[in-house]
């Protein structure tokens, strides 16, 4: 599956930034580095971006820089700059995590922030219709990820379910993957549910901004 | 909480941790990770681990094979630093090398830099050489060609390089072109920003809003928005409005 790109100075027609404003919000990490994709085309080289992704975080940054610094911005919106030393106490108050997580919870309080998105990559899960069980092992997979959470491009969590048959017995062993994608699963598996923690992340990112 | 001040004059070692003031004046080594008010290098001295400090400085050699985080660093010996620099200032008047990437404020440099990835600083001010492996990003770009420079690519808001001091007159440095002599030369793949001048560049695409190609320039394409003058003595193969 590829995303439809868009070309740098398209991005700057559409949204009527400038390229200072582009590259000092790159700058800040307001921006993520991996978005930008550098591509020789017939014309030199050129930077591609994911285009829903670049054109949604421009509307954002534009909508935000009224009354927020671009210091605070980075805090809220750099999906690299997680913040860890925090805890908070009641994850279902996020929008994110949502209160069908309430069952998925595993202590009264005290929750990292890695831990918020595992929740609200299960509370997600199961407003899809995942079972309980499910979704909580989506849950603590994701909660003790570290490197695929502080850089999340393109990192998804994938809930599957393999089928095995073998001498009349028929098992189904649901697994979770957490990868970037593309991922591939083999033929006997199936993909049950998908997480963008890309966006998870910076929903309880957001989210979490907006309590405080 | 007091920390203690160490001064290596003579030859010595210390281990890392956190220190008030360290001073290498003879040939000092710090077995570890150092933090520290103040580091300053007059003779030749090795952090062997990362640094961080208020103020860090060098007159002598210094070498870091580390990452260094420092409010403000100064170079004017010899200088490596084998991870990454932060820092809100850096003033390089000597050769200074990060094998990593560069992030500060302000960055003035009237000596040699180079750099292994990118640079990124609000103001970047170079009247020496430069060589960046990366992309240089900065508000302000402001370029005195001393000899050959070297950037992956270039970006900001206002990017201003300048042909050697030798030739304030424009005349003069038409003239110097022309007879093959130049005060200095840089090269890069992209430059990209709204207010654009160069000088003695050579460039594969040239973007902005209002551009100014100077004397001595060759660039492959330029596409601009607002406004484009080219210089005479300048080469531009394409133009593209767009």
């Amino acid at each position: 599956m590829t995303e439809e790109v868009i070309a740098k100075k398209e991005v700057l027609e559409h949204t009527g930034i400038s390229y200072g404003q582009l590259y000092r919000w790159k700058r800040k990490g307001l921006i993520p580095e991996a978005w930008f994709v550098h591509r020789a085309t017939v014309t030199g080289q050129e930077t591609f971006f994911p285009r829903e992704k670049i054109l949604a975080r421009i509307a954002q940054i534009q909508a935000m820089k009224e009354d927020k610094s671009l210091d605070e911005m980075a805090e809220l919106l750099s999906p690299e700059a997680s913040e860890e030393g925090s805890k908070w106490d009641d994850p279902t108050r996020l929008r994110a995590v949502g209160s069908e997580a309430k069952t998925l919870l595993w202590k009264p309080s005290g929750y990292t922030f890695r831990e918020l998105v595992g929740l609200a990559a299960g509370g997600e899960a199961m407003r899809s219709g995942v079972s309980r069980p499910e979704a909580e092992l989506l849950v603590h997979v994701v909660r003790v990820e570290d490197e695929l959470l502080r850089n999340p491009a393109g990192a998804v969590a994938i809930l599957a379910e393999k089928h095995i048959e073998r001498e009349g017995l028929s098992l189904r062993v649901p697994f979770v993957v957490l990868a970037r994608d593309p991922i591939k699963l083999d033929s006997q598996s199936r993909m049950k549910h998908s997480s963008d923690l890309e966006r998870l992340v910076e929903q309880v990112k957001l989210g979490l901004g907006e309590v405080r | 909480m007091a920390q203690q001040n160490v001064s290596i004059s003579g030859s010595g070692k210390i281990g890392g941790g956190d220190y008030g003031n360290v001073r290498i004046s003879g040939a000092g080594k710090v077995e570890g990770d150092l933090t520290a008010e103040e580091i300053r290098i007059s003779g030749s001295g090795k952090v062997m681990g990362t640094a961080k400090a208020r103020e860090i400085t060098v007159s002598g050699a210094g070498r870091f094979t580390g990452s260094v985080e420092a409010k403000s660093f100064q170079a004017s010996g010899a200088c490596a630093v084998e991870g990454d620099l932060k820092t809100g200032e850096l003033r390089c008047s000597g050769s200074q090398r990060i094998s990593g990437a560069l992030s500060a404020h302000y960055v003035r440099c009237s000596g040699t830099l180079k750099v292994g990835k990118n640079v990124e600083s609000d103001v970047f001010t170079s009247s020496g050489r430069f060589n960046i492996e990366g992309l240089l990003s900065a508000d302000r770009v402001e370029i005195n060609l001393v000899g050959e420079s070297r950037a992956g690519e270039i970006g900001g808001e206002k990017i201003e390089v300048r042909a050697g001091s030798g030739f304030n007159l424009q005349i003069s440095l038409a003239r110097g072109f022309r007879m093959g002599f130049s005060g200095g030369s840089l090269h890069t793949n992209v430059v990209e920003g709204d207010d654009i001048y160069l000088e003695a560049t050579r460039a594969d695409v040239v973007r902005g809003v209002d551009v100014r190609i100077g004397p001595g320039c060759r660039i492959g394409r330029v596409e601009y928005s607002g406004t484009l003058e080219i210089h005479e003595d300048a080469e531009v193969k394409e133009q593209v409005k767009a």
